[in-house]
């Protein structure tokens, strides 16, 4: 029994005595806990200013860095004011030169026909364009493409291009004088190179010519006023009469061009583009003949002549629609009527025209059908000729692509024959290069 | 009497253009700086865009309806440089003499000022389509922005002496709440420093520097040149050594290959716009950035392999 008061007097000794310890441990635990907490937040906070000090930093950094650029004068950014104009940047060492570009299509054609037509079963070097454009003044501009090429004739150059551009002109006209791609519907403003297809449309090519009407002449421009803010802007031209199979290819016959064009946007991206070309021309003049004593006489021809017996009506129609993810579908659309006398060609009324249809459908890739019907200056009566082609354009860059197109033909006139032509083209840009808007 | 009447009709034309005189007619040549113009200019002025805020600024095909919307233009503000290689054919199609960048009195280069990045040493086009005066997408940086908004405040001002002080003060306003804005932006991504992303272009460089990003590849081989599948390949390997999470595209861009890269990579495509306008959420400049920012927020906060 005192044994059993001793042990129990001992176990209550050693509880009591080990109580406090116990208190005094779970005090010490609850304080370190706390000690911790404080350094995590204190952790916490010197975590969040050392990132707001990295932003400051970061933000001085790039300060800094660019006053010392500017101190250096190592940024070759033109201030405004007194510098040149972009596409002329950034070697001052160029001076005053104009920009300078070069433009090359190389086209193989193969082809059912066995006739020495333009390129037939050849690859050539169809176009190589050396252009060039700058400021003359601060009221002025001239540009100049000179066209080199190696296709069926022995190499040749000539100006494609060359005019002199003068802006301001009284009720704000826009003057343009020399040698331009006449404003005729949409393609034949268009150099070879910015084509879709390898060659123009059919209608085109009957009627201005195989690479489309340029002339020497006088142009001007100007937006017709009008109550509905309507784009509305009309361009005369007059031109020299030695182009194009339709007119009388003497140059004192001149042509006479008008067009007229409009523009709706129906949605954000949908819009349509509408004109008018209206051209006058002669058809066939006095014949112009030198004598032995160094006398011209001027005879009529026996079959007649007619002054302005050409007269060329054109209707375009341009719809763009711009989808999602950089993708764009065209579709364009010309057509021409022609009634003039029958002097010089069998046809007194020839007409033609051609739709293309264009899908822009990733970065490298666009594909596209045009189909052509012309009634040929030259075949009157019958069926006209009707042309499919189907093309594919891989853009390898902005500056170079190559198209591949097949085109179906079905000629009219007497020797009416089917034939297939295979087209490859490739085209490069070299240097500084822009069109002007269309 | 037929002149007579003639005479009248054309009077008539000229009507609207009389009416619309007490307004100033701005034009800009992208949505963002139409944007902030009209911060500035408020009622003052009536803002026309060229540029339609879903398409790539490098490519815009001016319509003769911004032809004729510059001639009848008061102002001409664009960015200078060369990004809007567009711009030069629409100044000739338009004729005014005093638009003309960069001696015309009328146009104000927004870009003045600005330091920029990645000026070539050399210009080849074999290094794609880069930018001579240096990568001109700088309106990214809000800090950049405010230089914009006093570049075009000071200029107005001289043109319209009578709304200086106007111009100038609501400049000040917006550069204010750019200021307040930034330290908004910056403390949404200051959880993201130095984090990696991959472009599908470069033109985000000023965002990516002010933000504290990583700039680790593009999909594009070269600026402006289509990607292809080698140096995909290339990019997805490195993706993966590098974890990067982010690739940044823009919406006028396909999505498959970013898409696709994604996919390999886990990474994360997002879609941003440096064009006000381009989302409904993108409003004006600060919703443009809090779109942006906000997306690339929850992208890095969201779990792996899923998308916005």
């Amino acid at each position: 029994m005192r044994i059993l008061l001793i042990v129990f007097i001992c176990f209550t000794v050693f509880s009591l005595d080990s109580l406090p310890a116990r208190a005094s441990e779970e005090n010490m635990f609850q304080s370190l806990q706390q000690n911790v907490l404080d350094l995590q937040r204190t952790i916490q906070s010197l975590q969040q200013t050392v990132q707001s000090q990295d932003a400051v930093l970061r933000q001085q950094a790039i300060q800094i860095e660019g006053l010392q650029k500017k101190w250096e004068g190592v940024s070759p950014r033109p201030q405004a004011g007194t510098s040149a104009l972009p596409a002329e940047v950034p070697k001052r060492t160029g001076g005053f030169n104009p920009d300078i570009g070069m433009a090359g299509t190389v086209q193989a054609k193969l082809t059912q026909s066995k006739e020495d037509g333009e390129g037939n079963d050849t690859i050539a070097m169809k176009e190589l364009e050396l252009n060039i454009g700058q400021a003359v003044d601060p009221y002025s501009r001239a540009d100049a493409t000179l066209a080199f090429n190696d296709d069926l004739e022995p190499q040749n150059v000539y100006i494609e291009e060359a005019y002199y551009t003068r802006w301001g002109l009284p009720l704000g006209f826009t003057g343009q004088v020399g040698k331009f791609r006449a404003n005729i519907g949409k393609q034949n403003l268009l150099h070879g190179h910015e084509l879709a297809t390898g060659n123009y449309p059919l209608v085109i090519r009957n009627f201005f010519g195989e690479e489309g009407l340029a002339a020497s002449g006088a142009r001007l421009r100007n937006d017709i006023p009008n109550p509905w803010a309507l784009p509305l802007e009309v361009t005369g031209e007059v031109l020299r009469g030695n182009n194009g199979p339709s007119f009388s290819g003497v140059s004192r016959r001149p042509i006479f061009n008008t067009h007229l064009k409009t523009f709706f946007e129906s949605s954000d991206n949908t819009n349509l583009e509408l004109g008018w070309t209206t051209m006058f021309g002669d058809e066939n003049p006095p014949l112009r003949i030198e004598n032995d004593d160094g006398t011209i006489t001027t005879e009529a021809r026996p079959e007649g002549t007619d002054r302005f017996g050409v007269k060329v009506f054109g209707a375009d129609a341009t719809f763009n629609w711009f989808l999602p993810e950089g993708k764009k579908i065209k579709l364009q659309n010309e057509i021409y009527f022609q009634n003039r006398t029958k002097l010089v060609h069998a046809n007194s009324d020839p007409w033609g025209f051609y739709s293309q249809l264009d899908y822009r459908f990733s970065p490298k890739f666009s594909a596209g059908i045009r189909f052509d019907y012309l009634n040929p200056l030259d075949v009157a009566g019958g069926h006209g000729s009707t042309e499919v082609s189907p093309y594919l354009i891989f853009w390898q860059s902005e500056y170079a692509d190559l198209k591949l197109q097949y085109s179906y033909t079905n000629h009219a006139g007497e020797n009416e024959k089917i034939d297939n032509a295979v087209y490859i083209t490739v085209d490069f840009l070299l240097g500084a290069h822009s069109h002007a808007i269309q | 009497m037929k002149i007579k009447l003639l005479v009248i009709f054309a009077c008539c034309l000229w009507v609207p253009h009389l009416q619309a005189a007490d307004k100033i007619e701005v034009v800009a040549s992208n949505s963002t700086l139409a944007s902030i113009a009209g911060a500035i200019t408020g009622d003052r002025a009536d803002i026309y865009c060229v540029a339609a805020p879903n398409r790539d600024l490098h490519f815009i095909e001016p319509t003769p309806k911004d032809v004729m919307k510059l001639k009848d233009s008061d102002v001409f503000i664009h960015a200078g440089l060369d990004l809007e290689a567009w711009r030069g054919p629409l100044l000739n199609a338009v004729g005014r003499l005093n638009l003309m960048w960069p001696a015309g009195e009328r146009q104000i280069d927004a870009s003045r000022g600005i330091f920029l990045l990645e000026v070539p040493e050399t210009l080849s086009r074999a290094e794609g389509d880069i930018h001579a005066y240096g990568n001109p997408h700088y309106w990214t940086d809000p800090e950049n922005a405010k230089i914009m908004a006093r570049n075009i405040a000071e200029r107005l001002g001289e043109l319209y002496p009578e709304d200086k002080e106007q111009f100038l003060r609501n400049a000040e306003t917006f550069n204010q709440k750019i200021d307040a804005k930034l330290a908004i932006w910056q403390k949404q991504m200051a959880p993201f420093q130095g984090a990696p992303v991959v472009v599908y272009h470069n033109s985000w460089p000023y965002f990516i520097r002010r933000f504290g990003l990583r700039l680790v590849g593009e999909l594009e081989p070269k600026p402006g040149i289509p990607p292809t599948a080698k140096h995909l390949d290339g990019l997805v390997k490195m993706m993966k050594e590098k974890s990067v999470k982010i690739i940044i595209t823009e919406p006028y861009r396909e999505k498959r290959t970013p898409e696709r890269v994604a996919k390999e990579t886990g990474a994360r495509v997002v879609t941003f716009t440096q064009s006000v306008g381009a989302f409904p959420q993108a409003r004006d400049y600060f919703s443009m950035l809090d779109y942006d920012i906000g997306l690339l927020e929850e992208a890095l906060g969201l779990p792996e392999g899923e998308t916005r």
